[in-house]
């Protein structure tokens, strides 16, 4: 069995858990700006006062993208020192869209098409979040970028999973980011009307190799309700609570679940907008926030617009008396 | 609670696209012949460098190979997965049918890049408000895994876009060895995709790293990579699974490792690459005595050689297998590059020969290693290191052996 032992949210309610735990709690829509370079009408939830430079210091941070400030900030939550058995499990929809596209710009308006500021070439390929967080942190075990857009939380459980059952990692710090930027905004703007954005992080550890007590248990992860729920042996009517990524991903699932179970935890989307990859990392932290400490199970679905799909089942446990 | 190996992994099907072939046996004969892929690029407008080789894939048309799935509805680089994994699903001599519960797992670098520079390019023209829907769907990098999904009709795979660089294909390898290992799925379809694009030739010539010339790794004259483009998906299938079958055994995967530097985005770390080779030798249970090939990383730039030599120094001892850099054939493909390096290790594993590396003059004193010289060679590999490294500092070996 592998554990969650610990979380982090960088969400557009702060920069740490207690303020996302609580406004989910409350069910509390975060604070939303009209896009200044976006779409006409579109809205975006920001992560408040998020600026990386400020939040981690002028050292290291030059030419530095807000998908990896956001990161790095999300993994020193989970302060524990790693060592070389500690890997890192990253999602992203496609890294810093901004950045990729900013240096192509450069390249067709510049008099050379090389002529490109170099401090932004880190940020132009989509493992440079999780590169940075192994810099910044000093993370030298496995180190891996999963792009799986909305679903990548969960297909980053997947792969952590694998890891730490192969004896890979002996702790894998697991969860994903995603940048607000104008390029995003236009380029979500068909199916999004919130543009959010964030960072999150869960720390998992095998059951026995555990000192602290555990958040939550995965009982199984994989590509669909009935899959997951059959391989953690699990009835549908013993689950406390569905967390969706989307509307219309709970719809589809609702006749297999009691109703009461599907509006338990509150859709991030609704609150928060569309935080892309960190969506399902998101749905994972308020399953733990609302949860409480009561033994629960908990089942969490993701789709993204590509096609990937992924599930996992949950069993939150007790606090500690 | 460690999972024991209770499954033997082995490599039953290949499928490749690549500058210099397509198809196992056409990319086995071009390795064999020493060809080299390197063309003119025009994929974009190259207008303002003052060299523009390349490495592209030539002549290819989906429709001839996509049978599930319109061309139109995915990027190049999402078109050349789905293609490489239709052609090794055929190579082992399966059926879509066969596929149920498969894992899937696709290593790149850029994703939809290439499409992701034409809607900039778009935006540039007419502003952002009249940007393709269809354009910007192409760019997902998530779709690489499910376009394999869906061209070979595999309802609810589990699939997986590794997007860790120039060491993703690697990855991808690793992580279907897992899956199968632990008894997730019995079949995965596993590799690298990449289309070229203006953005990464951009940033290496930027960094000085476009070679004006040849690639030529390992050589005192070496000036850099030439960017490529292709795919290699290999398909993975437990041991019990072949045998089962009856299936035609390439290689066997042994093991592999993974880390990272956590030093510097954009150069290779000497003692960490030397790190990740033990890893993957201990995951592998191989000693250093029992490898007779390593297929370089081998960019052809002047950091990775030097660095990549040393540190199969520091492993290895004075006298080291012989070093292959095919990059000089294939170029620089990026994401898809370590699934090419381990296409062509199980190629030279199954059918006994040593791919040269090409272009080559004069082996450079500070990368003092037998790097197979321009000429193939008859010999009969047991045992092959796979080298991938990537910028963020991202490594990946994977070990590959005779299965007996």
């Amino acid at each position: 069995m592998i554990d969650i032992t610990a979380w982090s949210a960088v969400s557009p309610y702060g920069m740490d858990a207690t303020s996302f735990a609580s406004a989910i709690r409350a069910r509390r829509p975060a604070m939303r700006w009209a896009d200044p370079a976006g779409p006409p009408g579109t809205v975006a939830s920001l992560v408040p006062g998020f600026d990386q430079r400020a939040v981690l210091g002028r050292k290291g941070t030059k030419g530095m993208d807000r998908v990896t400030g956001l990161a790095i900030t999300a993994v020193s939550a989970l302060s524990r020192a790693p060592n070389r058995d500690t890997a890192l499990v990253l999602g992203t929809t496609g890294g810093s869209v901004r950045s990729a596209m900013n240096l192509t710009r450069a390249s067709l308006i510049a008099q050379r098409p090389y002529d490109v500021d170099p401090a932004t070439i880190p940020s132009v390929v989509m493992n440079c979040a999780a590169g940075h967080c192994a810099i910044w942190h000093g993370i030298t075990g496995p180190n891996t970028t999963i792009a799986g857009g909305r679903a990548a939380g969960l297909l980053c459980l997947a792969y952590a999973r694998r890891l730490l059952r192969a004896g890979r990692a002996s702790t894998v710090l697991c969860g994903a980011a995603e940048e607000y930027s104008a390029e995003r905004s236009w380029l979500t703007r068909h199916d999004t009307r919130v543009v959010g954005e964030g960072a999150a992080m869960l720390r998992l550890e095998f059951s026995h190799a555990r000192t602290a007590h555990p958040l939550a248990t995965l009982l199984a992860v994989g590509a669909t309700v009935p899959e997951v729920l059959e391989r953690a042996g699990v009835r549908a009517d013993e689950v406390w609570a569905v967390i969706a990524g989307s509307e219309a991903e709970r719809d589809a699932v609702a006749p297999m679940f009691d109703a009461a179970a599907l509006d338990r935890v509150p859709l991030i989307a609704e609150l928060a907008g569309d935080t892309g990859a960190v969506s399902a990392v998101f749905g994972i932290a308020a399953t733990l926030a609302v949860a409480d400490g009561l033994p629960r199970l908990a089942v969490v679905t993701a789709t993204d617009p590509c096609g990937a799909t992924a599930a996992a089942v949950l069993r939150v446990n007790a606090a500690q008396a | 609670m460690v999972i024991p190996p209770q499954n033997r992994v082995v490599v039953t099907g290949l499928g490749v696209l690549s500058s210099i072939g397509t198809g196992a046996a056409e990319f086995e004969a071009a390795l064999r012949a020493g060809r080299e892929g390197r063309a003119q690029l025009t994929a974009f407008d190259t207008t303002g460098f003052a060299h523009s080789y390349g490495c592209p894939v030539t002549g290819f048309d989906p429709a001839r190979w996509l049978r599930n799935i319109p061309p139109d509805e995915l990027s190049r680089a999402a078109q050349f997965a789905a293609t490489a994994g239709r052609m090794a699903i055929t190579d082992a001599n399966l059926t879509e049918n066969d596929l149920k519960h498969s894992h899937i797992a696709i290593g790149t670098t850029e994703g939809g890049g290439h499409e992701l520079d034409q809607l900039t390019a778009a935006t540039l023209t007419n502003g952002p408000e009249h940007l393709d829907p269809n354009l910007i769907a192409k760019t997902s990098a998530a779709a690489l895994a499910t376009a394999v999904a869906r061209e070979l009709a595999i309802p609810n795979a589990h699939t997986s876009t590794i997007a860790t660089a120039c060491a993703a294909g690697n990855y991808a390898i690793g992580d279907a060895f897992d899956a199968l290992r632990d008894g997730e799925a019995e079949i995965a379809l596993c590799g690298g995709a990449e289309a070229i694009a203006r953005k990464t030739f951009t940033v290496f010539y930027r960094l000085g790293l476009i070679a004006p010339d040849h690639c030529r790794p390992f050589d005192v004259a070496r000036r850099g990579i030439l960017t490529a483009e292709g795919a290699a998906v290999l398909l993975l299938e437990t041991f019990e699974s072949a045998r089962r079958r009856g299936a035609r055994i390439y290689a066997e995967v042994l093991g592999y490792g993974l880390n990272c530097d956590a030093a510097l985005p954009t150069a290779p770390t000497r003692d960490s690459v030397a790190d990740c080779m033990r890893r993957a030798l201990a995951d592998a249970g191989v000693k250093t005595d029992e490898v007779d090939l390593i297929v370089a990383h081998g960019t052809g730039t002047p950091a990775n050689d030097s660095t990549e030599a040393g540190a199969i120094r520091d492993v290895y001892g004075d006298s080291p297998p012989p070093v292959t850099g095919l990059k000089s054939m294939l170029g620089h493909a990026m994401g898809a590059a370590s699934a090419l390096g381990a296409a062509a290790a199980a190629l030279a594993i199954a059918h006994r020969f040593v791919p040269p590396t090409i272009n080559h003059r004069e082996t450079d004193p500070a990368c003092a290693i037998d790097c197979v010289p321009n000429q193939t060679r008859q010999a009969g590999p047991d045992i092959v290191q796979n080298n991938g490294f990537a910028f963020g500092g991202n490594n990946a070996i994977v070990i590959m052996g005779r299965h007996t």
